[in-house]
């Protein structure tokens, strides 16, 4: 049998006869499905990337302490990027009624090249076109609040004198400046010269900020990066921010944890079509047996029918899934300020492999059993082939490990759900054999369609795990996304509470602690807790010196150059959780040191660390590593040491609190009270925050409303798998006399029980999945929600029937004899 | 083969009424914008108690003609009357019920549910129909066919002959009027086929059902007392009906 002209002609003709459109369907299904949630969580990523990208104002920044050359701004222009500058400094703004410690932030006319700047407006956020114009400037209210100055009014910034034309309410980048303790002053870099401030030895930190597309900002990164130069740094979205890191960390793995679950869906509905397409052909390959042909001309030609049927499929699954992302972005197009960029030609490359391996990883199983059909069965139809299970099993398993560990990209993610598969249809296949001894226990019910559809699930005991277990996985991971996105909602929510802390004060000497206390009382506000601040500078490591040169990574180096601020007496709170390691304890001496730090800077749980504290060293042993949720907002510290080491050495107290917004005079009070006070205001910080999360959440509402269309479409193939037998047996029944609704209470009692028993099954397994992955992935201990349990029975039950629903009334409204034939 | 169940004895009627009456049955189908038709226009009666045998070669009409009389499929012309009853005026649940009281089948291919044991197929259509010793006369049946020993095997686990025999223990388990056998012996080897052929006379002489057998094996057709011969779905010959 050779070519590919038979292959063809049989695959026209079983798709005109309408034997491989389940097949075709399932796999146009699950590529459409697979590839348009990749195209699409492309083109979301990439908007998230451009999103977060606001906070820094830019694609990718180069943060000098000197002016960048000018070089490097034409390379960029060549690639086609925009550009814009800052230049940050600390200088004091003066007016008549006195002087003020500022930030002040000079900007080119382009700047911000992401997000936007806002003034008030009486108590409206507007939002502005352009920075401020030559001549004038924007101070944000604490400067206004400090010096009584109102919009319109002017100060002197160095020699320049400036007009404030309006209240600086948010700048992109703002955010980037946490630690910016001072009121910030903007003005046109035009001004910049004209100040006179910029003189050898200033305190200026020059930003180069870079914008465009993808390619291009990343070929700009790649070519920056040998020419940096000691000063220099590269700022993208993941490397600037500790806490926008994280979420965005967690969009990725939620996303990908999405495309995963497609994964399954295609798969069980794969493995279903193609376990009904090799059952119909049994007798055909029987018949050709007879004719002489060979074993493997039998596989060959239905390899090749397979082949050529992946390469339609393929095609139209692609241009479905490409075609659905249009109206996925269209409707999304409103959340995005940003536009959605083009999709890649990676998810369709992806979208294309994902289905072929799906396509033989869970045809060829049933495909080989075809080998074993015998000659005799066109003599007797009921000498079937011999299954091979653990075949079938091993190479599924293997196919879709190997596609989850690609397209998850990540060890523990890929193992977490290889395993809830895996247990899942361990647990499934054995629950499904003990219904088999349970059911003839079962109380039988009066009716006998009810009774004869009951024992089916018992009778057909093989198909029955089949479909309990497709069922399951696909419905497991409806609900993983169900489960594990409440998880990720409530964490989100519970990590930026509305209660979150709004202000920091730093400095305040050890004396004020209690007139602070004192202040908050007497307004009626929890007195916050005071947390020791030791400066220190960080001299050995295990003995060795720390020198900036002895570390590749850039942050590793800044930080073995700058300042520790160290403290003690810290409690383990419940942002902080030690890794490795044991607690500190009081009276003896040693450290506790962030986790991604102690990494950064090579440090290991028993080494040594010198801190220089006043011209005096002191060496003790590191006991643990944290690990550090800086989403909180709270204090926290990358060094803490015991008592003992740091409780005498002088310090200043640093806390944080949230101040309600009836109470937001608070802040300036202070200062004015304190005037060595430094309060923070990170309202505006944190508002910008959580604007990028809603995004984010608002992205993964779109992806996990298209998993739901895809798990529907496993649905129905898991009842086609049964169709056939159940038209047969259908018929049968009806020449026996049943009435219809007794076949049609037979076929319901079937569905509703393998379906409950899946969703049972599968809303379990969720579940034990869900409680692993928001501990392992996403560091949080999420409550069990034990309604998923009997909502899950439910929904297994009703989604099986309701699937089934159409099928059914085709078997019932076909006369009994056109069956039988 | 064993002793006839007692409640097979019960069987012999005295109705004087015909069981069953066609009357212009004409069935076509629409092929390629053509009109087929496959049975043309059939008549005739048959008494209580008596035997006929429809015979013909493939593609005659046989087993449409059989198909429409069991009220499996609807004509597209004329009448079936089964006990006096039409099966015109009745929906697909009417027949259905017509069938569970009154009629009982055998086909050529067996026709057994796969996942059902020899006695749950055997028992089937006394559950359906309420029957609350369903598996007590099942068994009885089961035993008269010889198949005592396998009641709990499924069809697979069983020859062809005894499938066939499992068969006609449903067919005959509900007491029908009415007997219809598509081709009993056409996946069956000669020797089973005789003795498969010998049990459905006897379990029908037993139960004095009114038997239709569908067959191309005259000499089958020569025990039945009528004979109906049809080609290209028309009657060409009549003998005791």
């Amino acid at each position: 049998m050779r070519g590919w002209g038979i292959a063809w002609r049989w695959l026209k003709r079983d798709l005109a006869a309408g034997e491989l459109t389940v097949m075709a369907v399932a796999l146009v299904v699950a590529i459409a499905a697979m590839s348009s949630v990749g195209f699409f969580t492309d083109r979301v990523h990439q908007a998230l990337q451009t999103e977060a990208n606001q906070l820094l104002a830019a694609d990718l920044v180069l943060n000098a302490d000197q002016p960048p050359a000018a070089t490097l701004s034409e390379q960029a222009q060549q690639r086609g990027l925009q550009l814009a500058r800052t230049a940050t400094f600390p200088s004091m703004a003066q007016t008549a009624q006195g002087a003020q410690l500022i930030t002040a932030k000079a900007v080119s006319s382009s700047y911000p090249l992401r997000g936007e700047l806002r003034v008030w407006q009486g108590e409206r956020e507007v939002r502005m076109p352009g920075p401020p114009k030559a001549g004038e400037a924007w101070a944000d209210r604490r400067l206004f609040d400090a010096l009584g100055l109102k919009p319109g009014d002017s100060l002197q910034l160095g020699e320049r004198t400036l007009t404030l034309s309006a209240v600086l309410a948010r700048e992109p980048d703002g955010a980037m400046d946490l630690y910016n303790f001072v009121p910030r002053l903007m003005f046109n870099e035009a001004d910049l010269a004209a100040t006179g401030l910029i003189q050898p030895g200033s305190r200026v930190r020059y930003r180069l900020l870079l914008a465009g597309e993808g390619e291009a900002v990343s070929a700009m990164r790649d070519a920056l990066k040998p020419q940096l130069q000691r000063g220099q740094r590269l700022e993208d979205v993941r490397e600037a921010r500790p806490e926008i890191n994280t979420s965005l960390n967690r969009a990725e793995r939620f996303l990908r944890l999405a495309a995963l679950i497609s994964v399954f869906m295609a798969a069980a509905a794969i493995a279903l079509a193609a376990r009904r397409y090799v059952e119909r052909h049994l007798d055909a390959v029987a018949l050709l047996r007879t004719l002489g042909r060979s074993q493997n001309d039998i596989v060959q030609l239905f390899l090749r029918q397979y082949a050529l049927l992946a390469v339609g499929s393929v095609l139209l699954g692609l241009l479905l899934g490409w075609l659905t992302q249009f109206a996925l972005a269209a409707a999304l197009a409103s959340l995005f300020e940003a536009r959605l960029p083009p999709a890649g030609p990676l998810p369709a490359l992806a979208g294309a492999g994902v289905g072929l391996t799906l396509l033989f990883g869970f045809c060829l199983p049933p495909l080989l059993r075809l080998r074993g059909v015998s000659p005799l069965r066109v003599l007797r139809r009921d000498a079937t082939p011999p299954g091979n299970a653990p075949l079938a099993l091993g190479l599924g398993l293997a196919s879709l490990a190997g596609l989850i560990f690609w397209q998850a990209g990540d060890t523990t993610l890929a193992t977490l759900a290889l395993a809830g598969m895996a247990g899942t249809v361990g647990v499934a296949a054995l629950v499904a054999w003990g219904l088999v001894w349970i059911s003839p226990k079962l109380p039988m019910l009066h009716s006998v369609g009810w009774r004869f559809g009951l024992a089916n699930v018992a009778r057909r005991r093989g198909l029955s795990v089949a479909q309990i277990v497709a069922l399951s996985l696909g419905l497991m991971a409806l609900m993983l996304l169900t489960v594990v996105r409440n998880d990720l909602l409530s964490a989100w929510d519970k990590s930026l509470p509305p209660e979150a802390p709004n202000r920091f004060v730093i400095n305040i000497q050890p004396e004020q602690r209690s007139e602070l206390a004192a202040r908050f009382q007497a307004e009626g506000l929890a007195v916050p807790r005071f947390a020791p601040m030791v400066r220190a500078r960080l001299n050995a490591i295990a003995g060795k010196p720390v020198k900036p040169d002895n570390y590749a990574d850039e942050r590793a180096r800044r930080q073995a150059e700058r300042e520790f601020n160290l403290s003690w007496g810290e409690d383990l709170r419940a942002d902080n959780r030690i890794v490795t390691g044991k607690p500190l304890n009081d009276a003896e001496p040693g450290w506790s040191m962030e986790e991604g730090m102690a990494q950064r800077l090579g440090v290991k749980v028993g080494d040594t660390l010198t801190f220089d504290i006043a011209g005096t060293a002191y060496t003790a042993p590191v006991v643990s590593l944290r690990k550090v949720d800086w989403d909180s907002f709270r204090v926290n510290f990358f060094v803490v040491g015991s008592r003992v080491l740091l409780e005498n050495q002088p310090a200043s107290f640093v806390s944080s609190f949230h101040l309600p917004a009836d109470k937001s005079s608070l802040g300036t009070a202070l200062a004015r009270q304190f005037p060595n006070l430094t309060v923070i205001d990170v309202s505006a910080i944190l508002a910008e925050v959580r604007m990028v999360l809603d995004r984010v959440l608002a992205a993964i509402e779109v992806v996990f409303a298209f998993s739901l269309l895809a798990g529907i479409a496993v649905l129905y193939a898991a009842t086609l798998a049964t169709h056939d037998e159940r038209k047969r047996e259908a018929a049968i029944l009806r020449t026996l006399g049943a009435s219809r609704q007794t076949v049609r209470q037979a076929a319901s009692a079937e569905l509703l029980l393998v379906g409950g028993l899946a969703g049972l099954l599968a809303a379990g397994a969720a579940l034990a999945i869900g409680a692993a992955a928001s501990w392992q992935l996403f560091e949080l201990s999420a409550g069990v929600s034990w309604w998923l349990l009997p909502a899950g029975l439910l929904l297994g039950a009703l989604a099986a029937r309701l699937a089934a629903a159409p099928l059914l009334n085709r078997l019932l409204n076909t006369p009994p004899l056109r069956a039988l034939r | 083969m064993r002793a006839t169940p007692d409640f097979l004895k019960e069987g012999s009627r005295t109705e004087t009424a015909p069981i069953l009456v066609a009357s212009g049955l004409t069935r076509q189908v629409g092929f390629d914008h053509e009109t087929l038709t496959i049975l043309d226009d059939v008549s005739f009666q048959l008494a209580h108690g008596s035997t006929l045998a429809i015979v013909g070669a493939s593609g005659s009409g046989k087993s449409t003609l059989l198909g429409l009389l069991a009220g499996l499929d609807t004509p597209s012309q004329g009448e079936v009357s089964v006990a006096g009853q039409s099966l015109n005026g009745l929906d697909e649940d009417g027949r259905a019920r017509l069938r569970a009281e009154s009629v009982g089948f055998v086909f050529q291919s067996f026709q057994l549910l796969p996942a059902l044991s020899a006695l749950d197929n055997v028992a089937l259509p006394l559950e359906l129909n309420g029957h609350k010793d369903a598996r007590r006369e099942a068994a009885a049946l089961l035993e008269r066919v010889g198949l005592a020993s396998r009641l709990q095997h499924r069809p697979k686990e069983l020859s062809g002959g005894e499938q066939q025999r499992v068969a006609l223990a449903r067919a005959f388990v509900t007491r029908p009027k009415l007997l219809f056998a598509d081709e009993p012996t056409g996946n069956l080897d000669t020797q089973t086929g005789e003795r498969i052929i010998e049990l459905l006379f006897s379990l029908n002489a037993e139960a004095g059902t009114t038997l239709v057998l569908v067959t191309h094996d005259e000499r089958l057709a020569r025990r039945c007392g009528a004979r109906l011969r049809l080609a290209a779905g028309k009657v060409i010959e009549r003998e005791g009906v």
